[in-house]
């Protein structure tokens, strides 16, 4: 008997005022007019509140390029899903207020460094400055909310700054998330990658702070997966606790999945969210220990990590079947030192010049680096 | 955000509440959920905002009254202090 998911991670669209350069996204971006409409929004959450699932990540691209979030996060509430809202805050200043009202159980703001200048390099926007006052904003309302700083090589040195201007700001939590190279990061990650060193001092950094704000304010830390010895539990297993739903209503076991190129997947246009995840194929594939490599079978982790990201073991090996490549045990390891050399090669003349803004495809056409929605 | 005293009233923190379901004895919170037993469901569902750790102590005494009192008050304030350190639980 396979469990029930218990979370589910809408991409409600893949619009977005930002172009953040270590943007997870895939770099084929669904456009607006693919997207589900509010009723299938609607009917993909009762669905998933029927099959158990408790938490609702409403995501993106920014949600609130949607002008029925409003909608959603009410029907969601009303479903009786946790409902959270991922987001820039650009564009959220006039909303807050309906989206408390609707039932949004809490936000988490995205920053993009400490200082405005860098931030907004980062972000291909001008955003910084309006994103602090939302934070202000969001705090005044009462709803609980974190603070997500994705670090990389562009910040990874600010990152004392980065705690106390998150503390500013007075959030339930900050989330420092090192980037995951995949999506518009993967193709940027010569200028993002971070050096062992800046790594090593990040974390001791974060870890002095974490102590320091002790019940004042929590900090979570997503490690560098490329400088860990063993991958991470992605997605906390394939087909095992979470799906994601791409802006057009695929269902996607991870957020990279469809980089896969062997793979299929299903559309809640076409069939139920229960079936999707009991009966199809794109969520059995790598579900269990079945397709692992003896490797991995015969690991004592295996049940810790299930055997690292599908997607990663691709983007790098050529093989989603593979063990991932960032565990040390891995035949494979090789290709992430390698790359790591290349990046601390690449420290002082990779920068900001040459990385690649993410843009939908109609804005990629027009050279424009700024993408606003409203 | 004060410290754990026997005049502290404890409430759920932000974002942190019960499943609307069937299912009450699950505490959903940004991070993920929480099943409780029901003597932790106990202790948790009178802590809003109103009543003080003491008197959760003495009702509680009055409805385990099998149950050693010293051992009550020990493992509430010993559960209230690991919610409190995982942000699920206030003090006011």
């Amino acid at each position: 008997m396979i469990a029930n998911p218990i979370a589910l991670i809408a991409e409600v669209t893949h619009r977005c005022p930002l172009g953040c350069v270590y943007c997870s996204n895939p770099l084929q971006l669904t456009r607006s007019k693919d997207e589900l409409s509010t009723a299938e929004w609607q009917d993909v959450m009762a669905q998933s509140a029927r099959l158990g699932v408790l938490h609702l990540h409403l995501t993106g691209g920014e949600p609130l390029a949607r002008k029925d979030l409003e909608e959603l996060v009410r029907f969601a509430r009303s479903s009786g899903l946790y409902t959270n809202l991922i987001t820039s805050g650009i564009g959220l200043s006039r909303r807050l207020k309906e989206l408390v009202n609707a039932g949004l159980d809490h936000i988490q703001l995205s920053l993009q460094d400490a200082e405005e200048y860098s931030a907004d390099l980062i972000a291909g926007a001008q955003a910084h400055q309006r994103k602090l006052q939302m934070g202000n904003r969001i705090r005044e309302s009462g709803i609980a909310f974190t603070v997500n700083v994705v670090i990389h090589r562009q910040n990874i040195d600010h990152i004392d700054e980065i705690i106390a201007l998150a503390e500013s700001l007075g959030p339930q939590k900050l989330e420092i998330a090192h980037a995951q190279y995949y999506g518009w990061a993967r193709k940027n990650a010569l200028a993002l990658l971070p050096s062992r060193e800046q790594v090593r001092r990040s974390l001791e950094t974060v870890e002095a702070a974490r102590v320091r704000l002790e019940g004042k304010m929590r900090i979570d830390v997503v490690v560098p997966d490329y400088y860990a010895r063993y991958p991470k539990a992605c997605m906390g297993g394939w087909g095992r606790l979470q799906m994601v739903i791409d802006p057009s209503g695929r269902a996607l076991p991870c957020h990279a999945a469809p980089i896969i190129p062997e793979m299929q997947f299903e559309n809640i246009r076409e069939r139920t969210l229960e079936w999707i995840w009991r009966e199809s194929s794109s969520f059995r594939k790598f579900r269990g220990e079945e397709w692992m490599p003896q490797l991995c079978r015969s690991c004592e982790r295996r049940q810790k990590d299930f055997g690292g990201c599908r997607c990663q073991a691709m983007l790098i090996t050529g093989n989603p079947r593979a063990t991932d490549p960032v565990c040390h045990f891995s035949p494979d390891h090789g290709l992430i030192e390698e790359f790591l050399a290349r990046a601390n090669g690449n420290a002082i003349h990779q920068s900001s010049e040459s990385w690649t803004y993410r843009t939908l495809p109609h804005k990629a056409r027009l050279g424009s680096r700024e993408s606003n929605c409203y | 955000m004060s410290e754990l005293a026997g005049t502290s009233r404890p409430c759920l923190a932000a974002g942190c509440r019960w499943t609307s379901g069937v299912e009450r004895k699950t505490l959903v919170f940004p991070e993920g959920a929480l099943r409780l037993r029901e003597t932790a469901y106990a202790i948790l569902d009178r802590c809003d905002g109103q009543r003080t750790v003491d008197e959760i102590i003495e009702q509680l005494r009055i409805t385990y009254s099998a149950a050693d009192p010293v051992t009550i008050k020990h493992d509430v304030i010993k559960f209230l202090g690991e919610l409190h350190q995982k942000r699920l639980v206030d003090f006011r």
